[in-house]
Order: C-alpha cells, then structure tokens, then sequence
C-alpha cells in the first residue's frame, strides 16, 4: 500500500501546517506590531472630540462645486443615486485567517468593528445606523471577489478598508462598474489615485511613494554633502514599490545607492547575510522596508552587525508600518536611534496620555473588552472613523445619502481624524489630489523612554492646499 | 462472507438508471447556479472549481501514479502568468492564452518528471517542493521583471468589458447579455466548468485506457510494471507533463477572474500546493470523484465558518467548541477533519463511501469481452 503510506504522510504534514496556520491567527498580541504599523502609515481621518462628556464629530468640508462621478457609466445608475435610509451597511474584506497576515492584521478589524459601535452609541449619524461586516479571505485575492460578492448580495453600500493591494485590485473593476463605493483601501499603493480608470475607488494610508520621499528629503538634510544608502526591504509589492520609489528619487537628493537586499515576506529567519552584505559595504544609511515581525529581525541583526563593525554607525530609516510601541519596544536597545515616520499619535507614549482624544479612544477600547489589542487597533479605527465622516458629509450634500453622494463625498473631503498628530488634514480634492492621507512627521525613537522625538516640522507639501 | 443485500449488474438498466439520475442531477445543478444562485454562491463555486480542477491534475499523478507533487503551485502559476504575460503586455485574448499556458507547462512538467525517474517518495516530495518554492523567486527576480513585473506582479489581466464593448460574443452568438459588474460571475463560473470537464475527461481518458492500467502498475510495483512492457520513463513523464498542463488551466482562469496575478498569492506558492493536496486526499486520491467532493467540502466549510469568529454567528450546539476562537475556525476544523479521515478512511470520503456502498449493494462487474470494445473476431477452424 505505497500509496496510502505516502498519501498518510503527506497528509500528516499537510495537516499540522494547516493547524499552524488556523492558529496563528489567534494570537492578537504578536500581529498587532503591523497592524499598529498600518495604522501609523495610513494617518486615517476621523474626528470625534470629547468636550467634558460630550461628544461630537467634527465637521467635514463639503466642497460645493467639486468634482462628482458620472453615474451614466454605471450599470444601474439609478441604484448608484438611490436614496439610503434606515441602515447604512459598509462591507469589507481582510485576513481573519491564513497565518502571518492574519495575526498582523486582525486587531485592524477589533479597531475598525470598535468605532461603527461607538459612532452608533454616540448617533454620530443622526437617526440613521451603520453596520459593518468584514468577510474572511484570507489574505488571498482569488478569495475576494467570492468575499465581496457575499456582501453585494446582502445589501452593503459601499465597501471600506479591504486589506492589500491585490485582494483590492481583484475586486476593483467589479465595484467600479457595479458603482459601489470602494473607500480606504488599506494599502499605500500609488494604484488607488487613478480617479479617470476607477473613480469608485480611494486609499487611505499615505502612498509608499509619498513616505520614500520625505525620507530622501530628510536625508538631504542630516547629509548635505551627499550619503552612501543600503536598501533592505521586503520582496513583495509593497516592498518594491517603496524601494523602486526611493532608487528613483535617490540621484535628485545625492544619494549613492551601494547595496540593496531583500527578505522573503514568509520567511522567519532573520536576516543575517543580508545583513552582513550591507555591513561590508559600511554604508552612511540604512533604509528599511521590512514588514511585521520582520521588522524586530532586521533591527536586531542590525544591532549585531553594528557591534561586530566598530566604527560603523549608520543613521537607519525604517518604513512607519514598523512604527508601533509593540514592535520597537520587542526590538529593545537596537530600535534606538531609528528615523521613522507617521501621522497619528502613539496611543501608549505617556506623553499622549492626557490627550482627550486618546483617553476617549482607550476608555472606550477597554469598554468594548478590547484594551489588549488598543495599541495596535488605531488603523482600523481611523479607518471606520474616516467612513463615517464621508457618510456624514454625503448626507448633508444637497443629493443627500446615495451611492454617488458617498464617493462625491470622499473625492471632496477635508478631515482630522480624532487620533491623528497636530496639523494633519487630509484631503481629497478630485483628480487633482486622489490621495486621503499625504503629511507625515519625521519621528525618531528612544529606546530609553520607548517614545518618538519628533524631527523638523510635519511635512504637508504633499497635500494639497 | 457476508453479502450485500442488493445487487446491480454493471451496464445493466439499474445501473444505467442511476448513472442518468445523478447525470440529470449534476447537469441540473450546474445550470441552476449560474443562471439562479446568488452572486456570492457562484463565486463560491468558482473557487470550488478552480481546486477541483487542481486536485484532478494532481490526483492523475499522485493517486494513480504514486508520484509525490509539492510543486503543483508552479505549474498553477505558469498558467496565471501565462495569461497575465499575453494579456497584459501583449493584448491577448484571454481564451487565446490558455492552449500557450497547457503547452509551456507541459514541458515544464515534463522536465521536472526527469528526477523522478531515478527517485521517488519523500526525495521526489522535495524535488517537487523545491519547484514549488523557487517559483515566485523566479518570477521576481529582477532580470524578469521586464516580463513579469516582479514582486509586483501585473494588472488588468482578465477581460475588459466596458460600457461600449459589454459582452463576449462566440461567433456573433451573445449567450452571456451585458458582462460587467457582478454580471460577469456567470461567464467566469462557465469557464471554470469547461476547465473542469476538459480536466475531468482528460483523466478519465488517461485513468480508464491502457495507460492508465500502466500508471496504477508503475504505483503498485515499479520493477513489475517494467517487466510487463511498461515504458517507465515515457509514462512518467508524459504524466507529469499531462497532470501539470491540466494544471495550468485554473491558472489562467485565476489571472481572467481577478484581472491581476502576483507571485506571492496563495495558490502560487506552496501553501497552494498544499491546499490541492489536501482537498485531494480528503475527497479520496486515486478515485476520480474524489477531487470534486473534497474541493466542494473544502469550500463549503470554509465558507460556513466564514463568520465563526463572531460567537452569535456559531449554531448554538457548536458554540462551546468554537466560541472562544476570535477567527474563523475553517481552515482548523479541516485540519482535524483531514487527521480523523486517515484513520478511519485513508482512502478518503470517496473510498469510505464505496466501502459503506458495497455492505448494501453488491455491483457485479461486466464479464469480459462485453464491453464497448468488439471482441476480435473467432479465429477460422481450419479444417
């Protein structure tokens, strides 16, 4: 019986991988470090503000005569402009299940479920009600479209923060043509600004290109006479759109490019003969495009490298979806020093602590049984947060709640999201600025303290005035 | 020995009766869901079908050949890239690209079977998971992105169907109507079904001829099917080239239905590999049906669990098991389901069915010589 004694044990190892993989999707304290990550990234655009015991949601800008979708393009334009009374329901897709991704990514849900409850609690839209329902896929984008297609069928009206830049492309086109809204794609790709192919679809974290500038300009800055430049990043999308966008940009800022080493996004091992590839080379700075708990591998190989390398101290810029507490404060004594960036507040630094903003946010995590992943549910919430803010402005638009009123609503939107840092507005002004989130604040990090300093000013000069 | 309280002659009217019941039942199905099913249920059925066509392929090698694939997510990924390649760089049809994806994956497969001359078992496992393995790193790597975008991958790989040109006519006939939106689930859910048929009749073909016989006489005994006048080499490869071919095809259906194909989607790496693997093994591998039952019980957990991480979404009877889980308990329950078969049925639900099956019904089998195929001719008695 060869075959069964080989289907056995295949099947042996089939299954145990499968169990590994069903339970690593249970433990939220690990995944948080991305998820935290995303939230910085994406600077989301909610504003509840807690005046003694009050709460109110921050008025939007509704841009009177502003850009607004054709309708005529749409298979049905009469349901894109039909009024939506009673419940608003906002669908969405993310990794539940399926591994790595879905422990990096599941308190984005926690977060994002947190705020429909609390803009329902506090009526932040009137007399209407907003439900939520976040379909499983895996983190697989041929399992999207049949997650999306669930929720189409059960009456959603628009769909916001789906998780990754394929799983978002695999449903694009059916959204578009179906004219659903597609709001805040949580992914920084440069592909959610293409307002003429898709104009149902918007992002919402800053573009990866947006961040590998202000880094180059950054480093202009502490290296006026020019710097030698490692690049390490992650070998997927996310990855080389952020390292294609540094190398273009690198010659304009007088940046020499020396190495440049990828990591698998699946692979666990830490990274030392990357490491070690860069260490030879002594560069002036190192730029990190690392994603989750790759994050903690790559700065603690950099720590050994240092120390093996007297002498050699390279300045290290790290991508902000490393920014959280949870996954600096894991690396220890070698995140010290690091340049990173971001646009909403640390929710654990103490410094934060007295901010009403942030005390509203914790109290009301830890009311809803979800403190353990507040740290990391930031970018969920921001992004629940930013919807409703749309779906408020679309109902005080002239048109009032429709389809149509919702996307016209995003593509003229102006907003502060109740955790974003002082200064951050984001903006969408039609084609002319089809990116939601585009300041960022240089950070640097303190290993002592375990807080970011901020560097310079919040650079705004990507937004659009 | 005990006998089964009924009996059926094979090809006789009883049998004939079911064959045609189960054939109208299947075919009424199949019609039912694209032109009556919900959007969600159809894309379902996509899904189930793209691993169905999977597990077939690699049923045809593994369950009746004995030859271990780890790798099959390479030749999944031939196919997606085959038609993200020609689509998206060079305006392809979509349909045009799936006999390019069948031929280059084919000798592909061929190759890799090259190995498995000299090896077989767990070496051959980790020749065919180091194909699995270097697969995407082939697509990435930077002397290729030119053609495959690299990490990135490629967009707008699938059909576009605008407001000006909607439909997909097959030499002037529109079956389809407009296509776009939610309206193009049914197009993409045909597709699937024809892969499915073509991958289904091609093994049927392989498993019910002559060679056929010779692959389940190359996996029960290697040196007995040699001196049999078995072609070892030829059989192997033409196998593997065949069962990575069939492959292919859900590939290219995977690039046309999500209008984008990256190097790291599940199905392309060996997470892929593996999910056909298990699908194949817990529908039953070596039986034809077995793929089709495991990709449709796959598919139903994972979808009925769906929203298990919700407490209240749990029956009630299920929620002490399952209640403490904050994600969907999928992926999990057919872990457990997959361990519990290799005990109790390792030839999985199709074998376990026809154990059950032959306690109540006893099919006797054709004699020989009455087949579809005429009996030579009496030799003349010489006077």
């Amino acid at each position: 019986m060869k075959r069964g004694a080989s289907a056995r044990l295949l099947a042996a190892l089939a299954a145990g991988s499968l169990l590994v993989a069903a339970c690593s999707g249970d433990d939220e304290s690990t995944d948080g470090t991305t998820a935290e990550t995303t939230a910085e990234t994406s600077g989301g655009e909610t504003t509840v503000a807690d005046t003694g015991g009050e709460t109110t949601v921050a008025e939007t800008t509704p841009v009177a005569e502003g850009w607004a979708v054709d309708t005529e393009a749409c298979i049905d334009p009469d349901a894109a402009n039909a009024p939506i009374e009673g419940e608003i329901k906002i669908g969405s897709a993310m990794p539940l299940t399926g591994g790595v991704a879905a422990a990096a990514f599941a308190p984005v849900k926690g977060g994002f479920e947190a705020y429909i409850n609390y803009a329902n609690e506090n009526g932040l839209l009137g007399d209407m009600t907003v439900s939520a329902t976040i379909e499983d896929d895996q983190y697989n984008k041929d399992l999207t479209p049949g997650a999306v297609s669930k929720q189409i069928d059960a009456g959603v009206h628009l769909f916001s923060g789906i998780i990754g830049s394929p799983n978002n492309a695999a449903v694009r086109d059916t959204l578009n043509e179906e004219c659903i809204p597609q709001l805040n794609a949580l992914t920084g790709s440069p592909a959610w600004g293409e307002v003429e192919d898709y104009p149902w679809t918007t992002g919402i974290l800053v573009p990866y290109t947006v961040e590998s500038k202000v880094y180059a300009a950054q480093l202009a800055e502490l290296y006026p006479e020019g710097a030698t430049v490692a690049l390490f990043y992650v070998n997927n999308e996310f990855g080389q759109v952020y390292a294609d966008a540094f190398k273009e940009l690198a010659g304009d800022y007088n940046l020499e490019i020396v190495d440049e080493q990828t990591i698998e996004a699946t692979d666990a091992a830490p990274p030392t003969s990357q490491i070690t590839s860069i260490a030879a080379k002594a560069p002036d700075v190192v730029m990190a495009v690392p994603l989750g708990a790759g994050c903690i591998g790559f700065l603690t190989e950099l720590a050994a490298a240092k120390a093996q390398n007297a002498g050699w101290a390279p300045a290290t810029f790290i991508t902000n979806t490393c920014a959280s507490s949870l996954i600096l404060g894991a690396a220890g004594a070698a995140a010290d020093g690091l340049y990173t960036s971001g646009n909403l507040k640390d929710v654990v630094a103490p410094s934060n602590a007295e901010d009403p903003a942030v005390k509203e946010y914790l109290a009301y995590m830890e009311s809803q049984g979800l403190a353990d992943i507040a740290a990391t549910a930031a970018a969920g919430w921001t992004t629940a947060e930013v919807t409703v803010a749309i779906i408020k402005q679309a109902m005080e638009s002239p048109e009032g709640l429709t389809r149509a009123s919702i996307i016209n609503a995003a593509r003229n939107f102006e907003y502060t999201p109740m955790l974003a840092r002082d200064g951050v507005v984001d903006k969408m002004n039609g084609s002319e600025d089809a990116f939601l989130a585009e300041s960022l604040q240089v950070l640097q990090y303190d290993f002592e303290t375990a807080t970011f300093t901020d560097i310079g000013e919040l650079i705004t000069e990507f937004e659009t005035s | 020995m005990k006998t089964a309280p009924f009996t059926i002659k094979s090809g006789g009217g009883a049998s004939w009766a079911i064959r045609l019941v189960v054939a109208a039942a299947l075919a009424g199905l199949a019609l039912w869901i694209p032109t009556s099913a919900s959007n969600g249920l159809i894309d379902s059925c996509i899904t189930a079908l793209t691993l169905m066509a999977c597990a077939m392929a690699l049923n045809l090698l593994l369950g009746y050949t004995g030859q271990i694939s780890i790798g099959h997510s390479a030749f999944f990924g031939i196919g997606a890239y085959t038609t993200g390649v020609l689509v998206a760089k060079y305006g392809w049809s979509p349909f045009q690209t799936f006999a390019v994806a069948f031929v280059i994956a084919f000798v592909v497969g061929a190759l890799v079977s090259l190995p498995a001359l000299r090896i077989k078992g767990v070496y051959l496992a980790l020749v065919t998971l180091a194909l699995g393995l270097v697969f995407p790193q082939i697509i990435k790597w930077p002397k290729l992105e030119w053609l495959t975008g690299g990490a990135r991958g490629l967009d707008k790989t699938g059909f576009r169907f605008t407001k000006d040109n909607p439909t997909y006519e097959i030499f002037g006939w529109n079956p389809w109507g407009t296509l776009r939106g939610e309206n193009v689930k049914p197009f993409h859910y045909w597709i699937a079904m024809v892969i499915v048929i073509i991958v289904y009749l091609a093994c049927r073909g392989v498993v019910k001829s002559r060679a056929g016989r010779s692959l389940v006489a190359i996996r029960d005994n290697e040196t007995a099917a040699a001196v049999m006048g078995v072609n070892l080499a030829g059989t192997k490869a033409l196998v593997f080239g065949l069962s990575a071919a069939l492959c292919s095809l859900p590939g290219c259906l995977s690039a046309i239905r999500t209008g984008n194909v990256t190097p790291d989607s599940t199905n392309l790496t060996v997470a892929g590999s593996i999910t056909f693997l298990i699908v194949m093994v817990v529908g039953g591998a070596g039986s034809l049906w077995g793929p089709i039952v495991g990709s449709v019980l796959y598919v139903f957990v994972t979808e009925i669990t769906g929203d298990w991480s919700n407490t209240d979404s749990i029956p009630g009877i299920l929620r002490p098991l399952f209640g403490w889980s904050n994600t969907p308990p999928g992926t999990g329950i057919f872990a457990v389901l997959l361990i519990v078969l290799m005990f109790v049925a390792p030839f999985g639900i199709v074998g376990m069915y026809r154990r059950l099956q032959a306690r109540v019904v006893t099919v006797v089998p054709k004699p020989a010589g009455t087949g579809t195929i005429a009996a030579p001719a009496a030799a003349p008695v010489e006077a």
